[in-house]
Order: structure tokens, then sequence, then C-alpha cells
């Protein structure tokens, strides 16, 4: 009797601390998702990042936290008013966290889509002289994570900024980019209807592709 | 039972209520504060970060003992052991710079890097093939940089009062023999390689590290692509040829083949030449290079190259009748390479290859028929371990083969050497920190044939100012088997040698880059010679001289919208006895004041790249007999201005239209004269011109690929 009740907490202990941990790890994740949405400097945004890649470190079957850690960096690069060398580190670090998320996560087209953002950043840091090199790469890249699923409305949209660029500087017509503009914008209200509970599965880029819908009309 | 499950709450609640926290200040070795450190309990999800002026609070529940870890970019991570228990705990720790591959100091003396990868460069691979006067030719657009001279009727690279064979070329680190297409005098040469196939070059005018050997002067490294983009097929049709480039990309394997045909005849026809062709210069290649990824980081490189090309012209001297004589050259070409690299382990990568060049030209001229062969075999190994991110160790081992036969087929006579060369290298970096560096390396080889051996010592320094700005200094000593076509006649002849020392000043920001250098250059063992080629006497190391000067290089793509421009000042001051002469003289090929400014405009609206360059220098050296001494006259300055037009009426499609000496002007390179005085005891003279005052290219390049905005400049 008395080894069997042993034998029941420490069962019970081991599953509570299981569940501790997993438990820990939603609730890390909720913290650093609501700073990720209020952050708003690039300081901001490493500070976000940081969290993440503790929770990475904590977890490192998960590519979620990789995942936002490149993401919150991406976006800490994006807003950053300092020089190329500033914006360079924060995309080489998010570049990092990317491959990572890519190595536990392979073919996800989630994470590929980031590594094209990561990309289009660095293009965007020094458009002169990265514009040639970098923009079919980008391209490239987005190509690949609308491939990989054509559901995912951020790889869509992120495409459709590549090629409303190319269009302008070709002088064609902005439809192509608009075409995928209105695709991803009803593939982002699917995504909204269908909101799981408690999935940290990437929900952003809808403003996105609201900014772009704008620019398609005028 | 009760006993231990109360135990167990009572643990959890005392768990649960004490709380520690830590708290601090991060800095750096300098005392300043460092913002956004990552601190945290190892293996725990509790952490914070550093705010604004380096300090943390972290507040928690856990108890006993635990590491705190403070991770940041750029400073190695820092561990304090802690107990913790209910109270306050406070930390001042210092973080440890680390070398920061992207943003340390690099060596910039004597370098001149094309790449889309690293910082401290120059120019883009891009940049390049876009050289209106280039006309597509790697090299072409080099001669638009610091520290080379345009020798209109040659094509060469010579650089800082070198002459061409003091250039050497390498193609992913493997010597490339015979670079150039064989040509007769007077008519320029272009390099044999297609410039799609390369990624990035490393050109240096001089103190260049102990990897690179057999070069007096200069060293170009040329870098082929790791993995094209996508399958595609590339069309270009020219106004003097056509060729096709197919790519086929793998997951982990890529091969590309590509023909191509040229043939001067028609464009011959119809523009008028100055000189008297039998049979305008005509010429094909064929490629194939294949790329197999293995494992993480391996990689395996194949590439083949194989060409032909020919021309007939006939050659008038001041005394020569009718036509003068005909001079036909007939070329062959094959080249083969395999290089690898390998990442083995945490600390090691290891690289090499094998490359093999042989160069066939047959000259038939006034009834006489002449074969010459040149073979070049060359296999490398090198190792490179990092001790840590501070001090790196490279060592390698080389081995030459060089092979030349000279057959005079009329008479059925040859002759021949070849020569084994042993090598072997090892080079130092060590950064003092993120803004100095040193560099120090050896270079030893044995020659077989001339029974020698030599110890090269090189070393460089450089030091990164608070503004970005560097500055570089480099010394070493290159040494240079004698040329072929000399060493034939005097196999026991030993290396040329030179000295540099080189002072470099690099700033490169937001677009705008300005370079200086300055350099002094010192040359042993010169060749000396009399007679005529073929026929040459009293071989020997008589010679000596010096090349001295600085240049200036400033590039701009801010300044004006859409406009990228460069110019470029070089001063080369020269004097050597070598070759023929006896006395010290200022060789042809070392014009001292040399100059040229590149401008690129992109017009959107007519979604066109125009381009100009302007290349000019002060004149060549030349001796007139009617004078006394050696080079004691010099030619008119040189000038080419040469425009480019590229349209790109479709993402896939260019059209390049350009033209070079748009103006015509009359550039002459020296003069011809008469072996003997005239009645009034002059010695007559003709000039030695450009083949046609002007040369236009037309070309289109259509890509074809799933993906509609490929296009050619893709492949750069």
């Amino acid at each position: 009797m008395k080894k069997y009740i042993l034998t029941l907490i420490t069962t019970c202990l081991f599953s509570f601390i299981v569940q501790a941990d997993n438990e820990a790890y939603q609730k890390a994740m909720e913290k650093e998702l609501q700073a990720m949405k209020v952050a708003k400097s690039s300081e901001d945004l490493q500070k976000v990042a940081n969290g993440f890649s503790r929770i990475a470190q904590m977890m490192p079957e998960e590519w979620l936290p990789e995942y936002y850690a490149g993401l919150a960096l991406a976006n800490a690069g994006f807003r950053s008013e300092g020089g190329l060398e500033e914006k360079d580190a924060y995309f080489g670090t998010a570049k990092k966290h990317a491959d990572r998320a890519a190595k536990i996560s392979p073919d996800n087209s989630e994470v590929v889509a980031l590594q094209g953002f990561i990309t289009m950043g660095e293009l965007a840091a020094d458009p002169q002289t990265r514009g040639q090199h970098l923009s079919g790469q980008a391209m490239q890249t987005f190509g690949k994570a609308v491939d990989l699923n054509r559901q995912n409305p951020r790889a869509i949209i992120l495409l459709a900024q590549m090629e409303l660029g190319m269009a302008q500087f070709f002088g064609q017509g902005p439809e192509k980019a608009c075409g995928l503009v209105q695709s991803s914008l009803e593939l982002f209200r699917k995504e909204a209807d269908e909101t799981k509970v408690e999935s940290f599965e990437p929900r952003w880029g809808k403003e996105m592709a609201e900014q772009m819908k704008d620019n398609c009309q005028n | 039972m009760k006993i231990l499950l109360s135990t167990f709450f009572i643990l959890w609640s005392t768990i649960a209520l004490s709380q520690t926290i830590i708290e601090g200040i991060v800095f750096d070795h300098k005392g300043t504060t460092i913002p956004g450190v990552n601190i945290y309990l190892r293996g725990t999800f509790e952490g914070t970060s550093s705010e604004i002026d380096g300090s943390f609070n972290l507040v928690t529940d856990i108890e006993g003992e635990v590491i705190v870890v403070f991770q940041a970019l750029g400073f190695k991570t820092f561990e304090s052991p802690q107990t913790l228990k209910a109270g306050n705990i406070v930390i001042r720790p210092v973080l440890k710079e680390t070398i920061n591959e992207m943003t340390a100091v690099t060596i910039s003396a004597g370098a001149l890097e094309a790449s889309d990868e690293k910082k401290s460069i120059v120019l883009k691979p891009v940049d390049i093939v876009t050289v209106p006067s280039a006309m597509g030719d790697v090299v072409g657009a080099f001669q638009t940089l610091p520290g080379t001279a345009a020798v209109g009727n040659d094509g060469r690279l010579f650089v800082r009062g070198g002459d061409a064979s003091e250039t050497a070329i390498f193609i992913d680190g493997m010597k490339v023999g015979n670079a150039f297409g064989t040509t007769a005098a007077n008519v320029p040469t272009r390099t044999r390689f297609n410039p799609n196939l390369f990624k990035g070059s490393f050109f240096s005018t001089g103190g260049y590290s102990a990897e690179y050997g057999h070069a007096l002067s200069s060293a170009l490294s040329l870098n082929t692509v790791d993995m094209p983009a996508r399958n595609q097929g590339d069309i270009s049709i020219l106004s003097v040829g056509a060729g096709y480039n197919q790519t086929l990309v793998g997951k982990k394997n890529s091969l590309t083949a590509s023909a191509n045909y040229f043939d001067l005849s028609p464009y011959q026809s119809l523009v008028r030449q100055n000189f008297d062709w039998e049979r305008a210069p005509y010429g094909w290649d064929a490629e194939v290079s294949g790329r197999q990824k293995w494992g993480n980081s391996g990689m395996l490189k194949a590439y083949f190259h194989t060409s032909a090309n020919g021309m007939k012209l006939w050659q008038k001297t001041s005394q020569s009748q009718g036509r003068g004589s005909l001079l036909g050259i007939d070329n062959n070409y094959h080249f083969g390479q395999l290089s690898f690299k390998q990442l083995a382990g945490e600390s090691w990568s290891l690289y090499g290859g094998m490359s093999f060049s042989s160069n066939t030209d047959n000259f038939s001229i006034a009834g006489l028929n002449v074969r010459n062969q040149n073979q070049v075999l060359h296999g490398k190994m090198v190792a490179v371990k990092d001790f840590s991110d501070k001090f790196s160790l490279k060592t390698g081992v080389e081995h030459f083969v060089f092979s030349y036969s000279e057959n005079l087929i009329t008479e059925d006579l040859e002759r021949s050497f070849v020569d084994h060369q042993p090598t072997v290298f090892a080079e130092a970096d060590y950064y003092f920190s993120n803004k100095l560096i040193l560099r120090s390396g050896l270079r030893t080889g044995y020659s077989a044939l001339g029974e020698e051996s030599w110890l090269d010592p090189r070393f460089s320094l450089a030091y990164k100012f608070q503004n970005q700005g560097q500055l570089s200094l480099a010394a070493g000593r290159y040494s240079q088997s004698a040329v072929e076509q000399l060493r034939i006649f005097n196999t026991e002849l030993q290396n040329t040698v030179a000295d540099h020392l080189i002072l470099n000043y690099l700033l490169s920001t937001n677009g705008r880059t300005i370079r200086a250098e300055a350099f002094y250059k010192d040359y042993k063992n010169l060749l000396t010679f009399e007679g005529m080629p073929y026929q040459y006497e009293n071989v020997a190391q008589q010679g000596a001289g010096f090349a001295r000067g600085m240049d200036v290089f400033y590039r701009d793509q801010k300044s004006f919208k859409n406009t990228d421009f460069w110019l470029t000042y070089s001063y080369v001051d020269s004097k050597r006895v070598f070759a023929q002469f006896n006395t010290m003289v200022q060789p042809w090929f070392a014009p001292r004041h040399n100059g040229s400014v590149v401008v690129k405009h992109w017009i959107q609206a007519l979604k066109s790249q125009l381009g100009l360059s302007w290349v000019i220098n002060d004149g060549y050296t030349f001796t007139d007999p009617n004078f006394p001494g050696e080079m004691n006259a010099k030619t008119r300055s040189f000038q080419d201005l040469s425009i480019g037009w590229s349209y790109l009426p479709k993402p896939n499609l260019i059209i390049h239209l350009a033209c070079n000496n748009v103006y015509g002007r009359e550039n002459v390179f020296g003069y011809q004269f008469s072996p003997q005085a005239n009645e009034a005891g002059r010695f007559e003279s003709q000039p030695v011109g450009l083949q046609a005052p002007r040369f236009f290219l037309l070309g289109v390049f259509l890509t074809l690929s799933k993906d509609k905005n490929a296009n050619n400049l893709n492949n750069l």
C-alpha cells in the first residue's frame, strides 16, 4: 500500500513538473508575445528577442521561440534609427535565430517567409548597393515560402511587396501585386476566424496587407 | 504517509515564498554600460534584459545554487555562480569583447575587393561588368581602378610599373596559366573567362598574403559562384558573335554549361580598319562547371574550359614591300580544375584543389612555323585553425609544375624545359582587438630546374579608427620565376624579386568610399638580354629598378540620385634596367600620370542605365634613334572615352550598346623606326596606333526561366 502511494506520488510529482514546465512555457510565450505587441523601439524589441531566446534555450524542440526571436530582431532592424552597422547586427542575429528555427522545423513556410523578410530588411538598409543582389534572393525565398504553403498570408503579402517594387522599377502595372494582396487579405480573414486557443502560431502581417490594399486602390 | 505529504507541501510553499532580487549594471572593458544584455538563470525560464543605462533587476523565486548568465552580441558570455536565498544580490559584470568578423578591422593595403558578402569592399561584382570601357571583360574593368595603367594596345593588366607577366591570376585559389587569349602585337587581348562565372574577386596591387606566389606585382583572385539561384537559360547575341548558357540547379548540386562563338569578320567588313587583316580574329569556347554540396559545410567544385582562337594579319615595316609579311596565329587552350572546401569541427577548415592549364600557340610568319606550348599544373592544400576568435593560423602546401616548349616545325627543332616547384606557406592573423590586426606570413619554395630555394616573409598591420576609417601597412618580398620565353635560353636563371612597402587609408561609409595609397617597390634580378624574340642572347639577370608613387580613389553612390561614379588618379614613378636596355629607363608600360572616371546613371523613364568611362594617361615612352639615349621620348597622351547604354525593356531582357574611343582620338602607343637613316641622316618613323578608331558592340541578352524577373545580371 505504502509502496503504491509512493509510486502514485512520484508519478504525480513527475507529471506536475512536466506540466509546470509546459505551463511555464505557455506563460513565458504569452508574456513575450504581449511584450512584442506593445514594443515600440528597437531596444524594446531586443528585450523581447532576449526573452524568446531564453525560452528557446529551455525548449530546444520548439521552433516558435526561435522564430519569434528572429522576427523581433528583424523588426528591430527595420525600426532601428542607427547606422548600417547597427541594422546589420540586428539582421545578422535575426538570421541566426531563423536558421535555427529552420533546423528544428524544416520546410516550414512561416520560417522561410521570415528568412525572406530578413533578407528584405538587409536590402532596405542599403538598397542602392544591395538591390541588384538581394532583390532576386528575397523574391526567390518568398516564392519558396508560398510554394510550401499556399495558404500562408504572410508569405503572399511579402511576395506582393517585392512584386510591387519590381513592377515599379520596370514601369509595369501593379495588377499582379494587387492580386496577391487581395488573396492574402482573404487568407488573413480566414485565419482570424479559426483562431485556436493557446496557439502561438504566427498571426502578424494583416496591417501590411491593408496598407498595400490602400495603395492599390489609389 | 501524512507526514510525507505535508513535508512536500511545506517545502513547496517555502519555495514560493522566498524571493531573491539580483541587480547591478553591465559594463564593457572600457567601462561603458551595455544595454540589451540577455540575463538569465541557466536551466530556468527566469530572466531579464539590461536597460539603456546597462542596469538590470531580476526578481526570482528560485533558491539555491544557480548560474547567472550574461549574453550580448559582440561580447563573450559571462557566467556568475550565485547562491540564492531571500534578499538582494548585486553583480557588476564586465563583459569581454569578441572579435566580430563583420565589423572588425580588415587588411586593406593593396586590396581592391569586389564581393556581395563582405564589408570593406570597394566594388560589387555587378559593378565590374557594367564598366563601359570593359566591353564585358573582367580585366577591362580593373583597368579603371587605382594602381593600374591602361596599355590600350595590349589589354592585359599592368600594375604599378610592372609588366603584364607580373600579375598572376587565380580561380578559386588555383593558378591559371595563360589567362589571356593569344594575340599579335598591338591587337589588344581579353581574358578567356566568362564574367558571369564569378561572384566576387580579390584584386591586389601589392602587399598580398603569403598564400599567393609567382607574382611580382599583383594577384587577381576570382571566386566562382557557389550555388546559382535557379534553373535558367541565357541567350546572348552580339554584333561579333553569340552564346548560350544553361544552368541546372538541384538541392545539393548544380551544373552550368555554356558555349560562345565570336568572329570579327562581319564587323570588320562594315567598319574600316587600320590594320591589313587577312583573317579577322575569331574563336570559340565551351565551359562546364559543376558544384556539389555535402554535409553542412562541404563544397566541391569542378570547372572545365576549352577554347580556340586565331587570326591572320599582314604586318608592314617601313622597308617592306607590298602588304609586308603575313603573321598567322592559331591558339588552343584547355583549363580544368577541381577545388573543395570543408569545415572540420568547430575550429578547423580545409580547402584546396588541383588545376591544369595547357596553352598551344602556332605562329606562322614569313614561311616560318613555330609552336609554343605552355603547361601549368598546380596542386594546393590549405588548413586553417582558429585557436580563438583572436588568433588563427593558415598553413598550406603547394606544388607547381611549369613546362614550356618551343618547336620550329619547318626545321624540326625543339627546345623545352620542365620545372617542379614545391612550396610551403604559413600565415598567422592576430586581432589585438576589433580595431587592430597583425598578419604575418612566410612563403618558401624550391625550384628543381633553377636549383634555388627562397624564403619570402610578408607582414601587414591594420588599424580601424573611431570614424570607420582604417589605416593599413603592408610589406613583403615577392618572387617569380623568369618568364618562359627567356628561361628557355638559360635554365639556370633565378627568381626575379620585388620588395613591396604599402601604406593605405580606406574610409567607406554611407555610399561613399575614399581610398588613398602610397607605395614603394624595389626590383632585383630583372632579366636582361640582347637580340630578337626566339634568338635571345646573353640572357642574364643584370637588371634592377624601382616603382614608387601614390594613388587616390573616390567612389560615390549617394550624392546624385540614381548615379554611381568613381574617380581614380595614380602617380607612378618607375625606372628599371631590364630587357635590352643598358640604363635606368621608364618602361613603356608605366605611364607616370594615370586617371580614370566612371559614371553610371539609371534613368527610370527610359528603363536604361547610361554609362561613361574616361581613361587618360600622359603617354608612353619610346626610344627615338635620332637623339641619344634610351627611352628618350614620350608619345602624346592616351585618352579613351567609352560610353555604354543598357536598356531593360522587360525584366528578363537586356539590350546593351557600347562604343569606345567615342571621339575617335588617334592614340599612339609608340613609333616604329626604320633601321637605316635616310639621306638627310634621319631615321624615319611611323606611329603605332589602334586597329580602328572606335569599336562598337551591340548585345542582346535574354534569360529564360520560370522566374520572369531573372536576367543575366542576377547571376552576379
